[in-house]
């Protein structure tokens, strides 16, 4: 046993609150991996997330759920891989099996994660979000980089009204703020 | 006070009375009402002051034209000045004040401008006031500034809250009334998302102030029916209190919600939102505005529009007067006398300006054709008007309808010029349209309703069509289309009396003649000399008339003299709505250090560096100054060991095959052969050759790095980089991920930072000065298995380390290094105490990274690798950067110990004259050293390094101050980095 112990802590000690029809609530405990695609390796690693998640590269702008992981394409050699605290253990071995594919590098501390549910949550989103989040536009499984009040933001819709929303974590009090004044101001 | 006008019908509730005051009086209105509309029922006239001459003024419109009806709404610090009486809706315990008077609203002490009116004509204050010259600041702008002006500001700042908002849509419909609606109803049944956004807070406009009837409906009914339809579908959202301010480029437009201003408590909620609506296409359906006729004294409180004068009896069930005459040039302001009987307000006569056939025969009333006004009587409310031909006829209310002018101000918000319509005597929207825009009914020129409900159905499926959709386009309402003539009548000529243009600014048909006589003809001109058209109405009511008497003064053709461009906001937007929530600390994001709590509760003092909050220094009990504690930082840092918060600095992860390559083609010295472990400070170019930002970077794997940046420049490397990696060279295989966020990191410097170290890395021998040397690097683990990352680089000038761990970890190591650094007496220094002492090391930062020094003017040329290509390797070798007495980084000293220097001093030869011509260099960074005892400085002097020892001037006149400094090496401590490899 080390003398000295660190703890780990949550950017927003694991907000979670109802305001009417809406959930808002910080995602803890995840992992995020971003997976760089080398030049010209975009089926070699469309191979590897075939043999490890039985699903195809999605395309950019899309996500995928296999194996309660996300995968997210945020840009042209650009994949996130969220996993939450249930595949923890998981971590290591994804680690090694995608490092021969992807560069990989470990964003789980660099985001704040938050999702935000609920019949309304358009409405709310519709104060700080540039995008059209209609679903003929935004379907389930989008996703977009953008900037919500001023920080870059990824929006990714989760399900009819549920939307994952991150941002960089050392705003985060900022970001959950700008979230909460917009659920308030609609409810 | 009774209701003494409110007569049968209209669209308000009955059964749901308010209570509100003006100027303190208590009065009765009811759900549904204006201010405006409430204040008329009320028997209110006077209900204002004009800008310029005081005069007393009355309710002139039924909407968001209004010129004359600006109030003071609600007290305190919300209240809110220049708020139009006619668009204000009425609710329970509102308050209204009238403004512009000095003394009471009926006695008005500056009313004695009124009096002085020759003087005060038109651009009278650019001819009078010349003389003598330095009153003008002293003397007559303040006076003419404290007469100036509207309403007045509470001074305190404005506790409503506002938000922003972004809508999509397919179709942008700007106006609710016919057209607007039957274009919603064919875009909704379409399957089209549709905005359908109107200004007032019932839609129907038009609807629901005729008596049209509409498919067997009346008016207001199959307008409501209409909006009960739209609001049940799934893809229309129906915008009412929303002005469409303005139309910007590729169909975005700006609209202004008035979320809560019709409400006595906004109950914490915004009270007004400002959405910008990206629309595919859009249709203007923003109808017309009725003008005037400029006569004699047609400013008299009483003295309205007839279209209004029609609103308020169908509407809001208010007569205006109890005797109302009409003078019109057109068959419309018949349907007032018409509807006004039909609600059984009393009539006294009609003037029509035309020679023709009464259009209707009404009994009981005079009618006189051909016939003008020349002037009207009652000083704060109407009382009679006199023809031309001497006859006056007694009433108490003008009813003047001198046609409609469509509004078509967005379609010229870019740049886009009106063209003349003679049929309706007025100007119609031209060719050039924003981009997807297209206009319908009134707001084109289709002023009666049939052609209205025609023209947008037809629009409506234009645009629908273009977008893909099969327009459903139901029967066109079945409706009478009403008989619309007009003979253009713009003033009466023979009024000797001062004839009113533009009501809000005082500027009249002798202003216009004035500005055309002294050569101010052009419409722009008129607009500034005369102030025709500025202000909260922005001339609705006015611009037209008065282009017309220009035009007859010139000679030339209305279209001819053309209008001025119309600009956004179309109408008032407030300034807290244009904030939106960006105030106070919501200014921008806060981003936080993760010992930020700790420090907090540490005496931190915090300075903002970017969105970051920094410690600055930590006070300690007793101490008084900041400078007593950056002093103890700076000292027991290099006494034993200190820590800072570096988190701030840009990290960026750099990996890929040639990740070597391009960093080797950003920093202009080679990084190709760093090995891997190592890390190595580089400096980077611009294009045009001069430094832009610094920082070391790592080298943890053959294809991996970790770039620092400095804190202000984070954003802009990373950017600068991306652009770099996707445009300059796309071959490369590079990938950048920024880790700023996700590593906390620690300066640990000192002496006794490797003793430190040694209590918490897991495996002391792997950091020991054999094992881990001078710019190593390495992934560890600490605390029992935490990964790590360690970098044995100083800033300080000390043995020094930097530790990050992943941000989850990064508050409790905080706690961890000041507990484990106790023996050591441990400091925690701020940024002041890091600032100290890299320049005691000669380290040069943001202050000599300012955008114009390059490598060699920061003595860093021998970096500068001649060996490859780098950005800004050419331009860097321009002649002028590198003449021979380029200005060189350099410390200074004063030659007395105890003088204080002063950062932006500039270097002057002593004996010569403290100017430009003899300038050589400047102080960019200052200090007490605390380490030396007295202040030291870094600065650029013209060929410094051969110049050791030469005492100069530091010279700043802003603070009269001039000190002798000695040029000497910038590295004050420990130059040959004894310290920093120990």
């Amino acid at each position: 046993m080390a003398e000295y112990v660190l703890q780990a802590q949550t950017l927003l000690g694991g907000y979670d609150q109802q305001f009417g029809a809406i959930r808002l609530r910080e995602i803890t405990g995840a992992d995020l991996i971003s997976a760089a695609i080398p030049q010209g390796g975009e089926a070699a690693i469309g191979k590897e997330l075939k043999r490890l998640f039985g699903c195809a590269l999605p395309s950019i702008g899309k996500s995928v759920i296999a194996d309660d992981v996300r995968i997210i394409r945020l840009g042209a050699d650009q994949l996130f891989v969220l996993m939450d605290e249930r595949q923890s253990g998981k971590i290591p071995d994804l680690k090694e099996q995608l490092s021969s594919v992807a560069y990989l590098t470990d964003q789980s501390d660099s985001w704040v994660m938050l999702e935000i549910e609920g019949q309304d949550v358009r409405l709310a989103l519709e104060r700080i979000c540039m995008l059209d989040l209609d679903p003929q536009t935004f379907a389930i499984d989008d996703l977009a980089r953008t900037l919500m009040e001023h920080m870059g933001a990824v929006i990714v819709r989760t399900s009819e009204d549920r939307f994952l929303l991150m941002s960089a974590s050392s705003s985060a009090l900022s970001f959950l703020h700008s979230v909460v004044t917009s659920v308030r101001n609609i409810s | 006070m009774i209701q003494k006008l409110r007569i049968e019908g209209g669209l308000i509730n009955r059964k749901s009375e308010l209570n509100f005051t003006f100027n303190g009086k208590v009065m009765k209105g009811y759900q549904g009402d204006t201010l405006a509309s409430a204040l008329l029922a009320n028997g209110r006239k006077l209900v204002g002051r004009s800008f310029k001459y005081h005069r007393p003024r009355g309710i002139f419109t039924a909407g968001s034209e209004e010129p004359n009806a600006l109030v003071q709404l609600r007290s305190g610090a919300f209240t809110e000045p220049n708020t139009r009486a006619t668009t204000a809706e009425l609710f329970e315990g509102l308050e209204a004040k009238s403004q512009n008077h000095r003394g009471s609203l009926e006695f008005d002490i500056l009313a004695m401008n009124d009096l002085m009116a020759p003087f005060l004509s038109a651009g009278f204050y650019y001819k009078t006031f010349m003389w003598p010259k330095k009153f003008w600041e002293r003397f007559y702008e303040p006076m003419i500034r404290s007469a100036a002006g509207l309403g007045r500001l509470s001074g305190l700042e404005d506790p409503d809250h506002y938000d922003k908002g972004f809508l999509h849509c397919d179709l942008l419909i700007i106006g609710a009334g016919p057209a607007g609606l039957i274009a919603a109803l064919t875009a909704g049944r379409s399957g089209a998302r549709v905005i359908l956004a109107d200004e007032d807070f019932l839609m129907g406009g038009r609807l629901n102030s005729e008596n049209y009837e509409v498919d067997g409906l009346p008016g207001s009914e199959w307008a409501k029916q209409a909006v009960d339809e739209l609001r049940s579908m799934n893809n229309v959202r129906l915008l009412n209190r929303t002005t469409i301010y303005g139309a910007f480029d590729h169909g975005i437009y700006g609209a202004l919600e008035r979320k809560t201003d019709h409400l006595a408590d906004a109950d914490g909620k915004p009270r007004q939102v400002l959405w910008r609506i990206y629309s595919k296409r859009a249709i203007l359906c923003a109808g017309s505005t009725e003008r005037s006729i400029a006569f004699g004294n047609n400013d008299r409180p009483g003295i309205m529009l007839a279209g209004a004068v029609r609103t308020y009896a169908n509407r809001f069930g208010v007569a205006a007067g109890r005797k109302v005459t009409v003078f019109t040039n057109n068959h419309d302001g018949w349907q007032t006398a018409l509807d006004l009987q039909k609600k059984g307000v009393g009539l006294a006569a009609i003037i029509d300006t035309r020679d023709r056939e009464p259009v209707h025969m009404l009994s009981g009333v005079d009618i006189h054709m051909g016939a003008r006004i020349v002037n009207s009587a009652g000083r704060k409310a109407l009382k009679s008007v006199t023809l031309a031909n001497g006859q006056k006829i007694e009433t108490d209310c003008l009813a003047v309808a001198g046609g409609w002018n469509p509004n078509l101000h967005l379609s010229g918000h870019q740049r886009g010029r009106p063209q003349w319509n003679e049929n309706i005597a007025s100007f119609v929207p031209g060719e050039k349209l924003p981009e997807g825009m297209l206009v319908a009914g009134a707001a084109k020129g289709h002023l009666t309703l049939g052609a209205t409900f025609a023209d947008a159905q037809e629009m409506a499926e234009h645009q629908l069509e273009d977008l893909g959709f099969k327009p459903k386009t139901g029967d066109t309402p079945l409706c009478t289309d009403e008989d619309y003539q007009i003979n253009a009548f713009w003033h009466v000529a023979e009024s000797t009396q001062r004839a009113w243009l533009d009501l809000q600014n005082d500027v009249t048909t002798k202003d216009v003649r004035q500005s055309q006589m002294e050569g101010f003809r052009s419409v722009e001109h008129l607009k500034r000399y005369t102030t025709l058209g500025m202000a909260t109405d922005q001339g609705k009511t006015a611009n037209i008339n008065a282009l017309a008497v220009m035009a007859e003064l010139t000679g030339k053709s209305i279209e001819e003299t053309g209008t001025t461009i119309y600009r956004p906001p179309y109408n008032p937007v407030s300034l807290g709505a244009l904030a939106g929530r960006s105030r106070g600390k919501e200014f921008r994001p806060i981003r936080y250090t993760p010992s930020h709590q700790w420090a907090e509760e540490n005496g931190a003092e915090f300075v903002e560096a970017g969105n970051w909050l920094r410690a600055q220094w930590f006070t300690r009990r007793g101490e008084r100054h900041w400078r007593q504690s950056v002093d103890r930082e700076v000292i027991q840092t290099r006494r034993s060991v200190g820590i800072c918060d570096v988190t701030t600095l840009g990290k960026i992860d750099i990996q890929g095959r040639d990740a070597a390559e391009f960093l080797n083609r950003v920093y202009v010295n080679g990084f190709a052969k760093l090995p891997v472990g190592k890390c190595r400070y580089g400096l980077m170019l611009r294009e045009d050759g001069i430094a832009y930002d610094d920082g070391t970077t790592a080298r943890l794997a053959e294809n991996h790095y970790v770039m620092t940046t400095t804190t202000a420049n984070a954003v802009l490397v990373f950017q600068r980089l991306e652009f770099a990696r996707q445009c300059l060279w796309p071959e490369l295989d590079v990938h950048l991920i920024s880790i700023t966020d996700g590593w906390s990191q620690y300066a640990i410097a000192g002496p006794n930072s490797r003793a430190l170290l040694e209590k918490v890395v897991d495996q002391p021998e792997q950091i020991s000065n054999e094992a881990f040397p001078f710019m190593g690097c390495r992934e560890i683990t600490i605390c029992g298995g935490v990964s790590a990352r360690l970098f044995r680089i100083s800033f300080s000038g000390e043995l020094a380390y930097e530790l990050a761990v992943p941000r989850r970890y990064g508050a409790s190591l905080m706690d961890v290094l000041m507990k484990a650094g106790e023996e050591f007496d441990v400091v925690a220094y701020g940024t002041e105490a890091l600032g100290v002492m890299r320049i005691e090391k000669g380290h040069a930062a943001g202050n000599e990274l300012i955008g114009q020094t390059t490598a060699l003017n920061l003595g860093l040329e021998r970096m500068v690798s001649t060996k490859k290509d780098f950005i800004g390797n050419v331009l860097a070798k321009r002649p002028e950067l590198c003449s021979d007495d380029a200005v060189k980084l350099m410390g200074f000293q004063p030659v007395n110990r105890r003088d204080v220097l002063i950062a932006g001093a500039h270097f002057v030869a002593s004996g010569n004259p403290h100017d430009l011509e003899h300038d050589e260099g400047w102080m960019s960074s200052v200090c007490h050293s605390p380490t030396l005892g007295y202040a030291i400085g870094l600065g650029f002097i013209k060929s410094g390094d051969k110049r050791v020892g030469e005492k100069v001037l530091a010279v700043s006149p802003v603070h009269k101050q001039s000190i002798e400094v000695e040029i000497v090496s910038p590295h004050f401590v420990d130059p040959e980095g004894v310290r920093l490899r120990g």
